[in-house]
């Protein structure tokens, strides 16, 4: 899949709808930011579209991002160096971006 | 420091209940302890059920559903005013839990807000 | 600084017009060593008629000035935000109607 043949995304590159999402389009938002999907990216962003089902909002914030995670999978993947090595910048706003999801209300 | 939020008015019809919520939320990144009264017609917030796909809103039921992951300690229903809009217990989504005498409560915290 | 020196229990800070329903409800909560700080649209209330009931009360100035409004006529004091957010610092507790 190429730049052309991805759905319809806002300014920051983010889904307009997270319907239209599928793991290609994940792969190619991912290499913009330079980050090849290994099997704990996918875990990290299967987790999140199921948050988003369940939810019907992403975490609104890196820390609350990361306290989701922990809650989930515990202290080992909960915390901000492990999140940033697999999603660097602003892992909260890299991860959503490749998940498809909107973007968190309250990442600057 | 503790705060309560309030929100007194039925959900969907405007924006105030989810500027209240995105705050709660901001309250619990920086780990303030934080807690949702839902008053008067703002325990139409709590009753199980919601289906607003067709009106084309998310489901205020699902966003609080992750009101505890995100580290809020409490979802409260006032009862009076529960029993005003037809609210058992039992029909009130998980987590949220009826209180008495919502004046009383508002004087145990040391910030209260009221959504707007 | 025309601010009390004495400890404010509970500062209230009110936005809505006497018409709002929430309006009397901040009234009929507050006790003895409580202050309110009338914002926004809450600043028309010194003009209505009922002030009387009205306790120690604070205005801020932007709102009075954006309305053609002056306090002190009316037995309020006006605070600019600086002045606010010392009320707020003052107070045991703030809740904000």
């Amino acid at each position: 899949m190429n730049e052309q043949a991805l759905p319809r995304r806002n300014n920051e590159g983010f889904l307009e709808s997270a319907n239209e999402w599928t793991q290609a389009v994940a792969q190619v938002i991912a290499s913009e930011d330079g980050i090849k999907l290994s099997e704990k990216h996918w875990e990290i962003i299967e987790f999140l579209r199921e948050f988003y089902g369940k939810h019907e909002i992403a975490p609104p914030s890196n820390r609350l991002f990361v306290k989701a995670v922990r809650e989930a999978f515990g202290q080992d993947k909960g915390n901000s160096i492990y999140l940033m090595q697999l999603f660097p910048g602003t892992p909260a706003k890299t991860a959503c971006r490749i998940a498809g999801l909107p973007r968190p209300t309250n990442c600057l | 420091m503790t705060t309560l939020i309030v929100i007194d008015q039925a959900p969907y019809g405007l924006w105030a209940g989810r500027e209240a919520l995105d705050m709660a939320f901001s309250l619990a990144t920086f780990d303030q302890p934080v807690s949702l009264l839902f008053t008067g017609a703002g325990v139409n917030w709590l009753r199980k059920g919601q289906t607003p796909d067709a009106i084309e809103q998310k489901s205020v039921e699902r966003n609080l559903s992750a009101a505890p992951v995100f580290g809020i300690e409490q979802l409260l229903a006032d009862e009076a005013s529960c029993q005003r809009y037809g609210l058992s217990p039992d029909e009130l989504i998980d987590g949220a839990n009826m209180a008495r005498g919502s004046s009383g409560l508002l004087a145990s915290y040391t910030n209260v807000i009221f959504s707007n | 600084m025309k601010l009390p020196m004495s400890q404010i229990h509970t500062l209230h800070i009110l936005n809505k017009t006497p018409e709002h329903p929430r309006f009397n409800e901040c009234l009929a909560m507050m006790g003895p060593d409580d202050a309110l700080v009338l914002t926004e649209n809450g600043v028309t209330a010194l003009w209505s008629t009922s002030k009387a009931a009205l306790p120690k009360v604070f205005a801020t100035k932007a709102d009075l000035q954006a309305r053609g409004l002056v306090a002190e006529a009316n037995g309020a004091t006006s605070v600019d935000y600086p002045e606010l957010v010392d009320l707020t610092v003052q107070a045991k507790r703030v809740i904000s109607w």
